[in-house]
């Protein structure tokens, strides 16, 4: 149940980490880094290039047991949301 | 059983160690540990006067220029750089293959990120115990 484009706007965002010079797999090494530095609780939105990572934080955040809330496109990279959970 | 991917690799070409760097990265950032065997060529490719001269590829030679380019382009850093940062950054152990350490004459202290060398019998006990097993 991910939320809307509009819904992610109103976010209040914790940490943007913005991946967009890497690829796959650096946007995921990336994530992993930054979630460190966002309270539980807390959200963090990465910026990536890459289409792959659209479908691997999802599967990341899962298997992390944090939250993915949804994503935005934007022309030429992807914005997607996840909550710290623990 | 442990959350755990086992590469075994035997190559020494740059494309499939990219290959394999890639995975290990991913599987790093899921929170897998991760364990390397390298044989022959592989472990070839690990040692220290070799590991950043290497340019040998496994296929297509001859868009080898063309594939290098886009991976700057792209920014993807060498393998071995790959290898470092997952190293740092989560459980990874590299092991070399004693047949083959014998082979080449070398130590741990002749190879680049080698945390031990160690038997067959071993490593086979250890890919036993991993949800993902790759030879590469």
């Amino acid at each position: 149940m991910s939320m809307t484009p509009e819904e992610l706007k109103k976010l209040k965002v914790d940490k943007v980490v913005d991946a967009r010079g890497t690829s796959c797999p650096g946007p995921l090494l990336a994530a992993k880094r930054a979630i460190s530095s966002v309270p539980v609780g807390g959200i963090m939105e990465v910026l990536s290039s890459d289409p792959g990572t659209k479908r691997d934080l999802p599967l990341w955040a899962k298997k992390m047991g944090h939250e993915f809330l949804g994503v935005i496109e934007e022309p030429g990279y992807w914005r997607i949301f996840i909550r710290r959970k623990k | 059983m442990p959350d755990k991917m086992c590469l075994t690799i035997m190559s020494g070409s740059i494309d499939r160690l990219t290959g394999a760097a890639v995975l290990v990265s991913a599987a790093v950032s899921m929170d897998m540990e991760v364990e390397i065997f390298l044989q022959l060529w592989g472990l070839h490719a690990f040692k220290k006067d070799v590991i950043q001269k290497n340019m040998n590829l496994s296929e297509f030679n001859e868009l080898g220029e063309q594939v290098a380019k886009r991976l700057q382009e792209l920014k993807l850093p060498m393998w071995y750089e790959l290898l470092k940062q997952a190293k740092e950054l989560g459980k990874v152990k590299i092991y070399a293959c004693s047949l083959a350490a014998r082979i080449w004459d070398v130590k741990k202290e002749d190879l680049e990120m080698v945390d031990e060398i160690i038997g067959a019998g071993e490593w086979i006990e250890k890919m036993r115990e991993a949800k993902i097993n790759l030879f590469i």
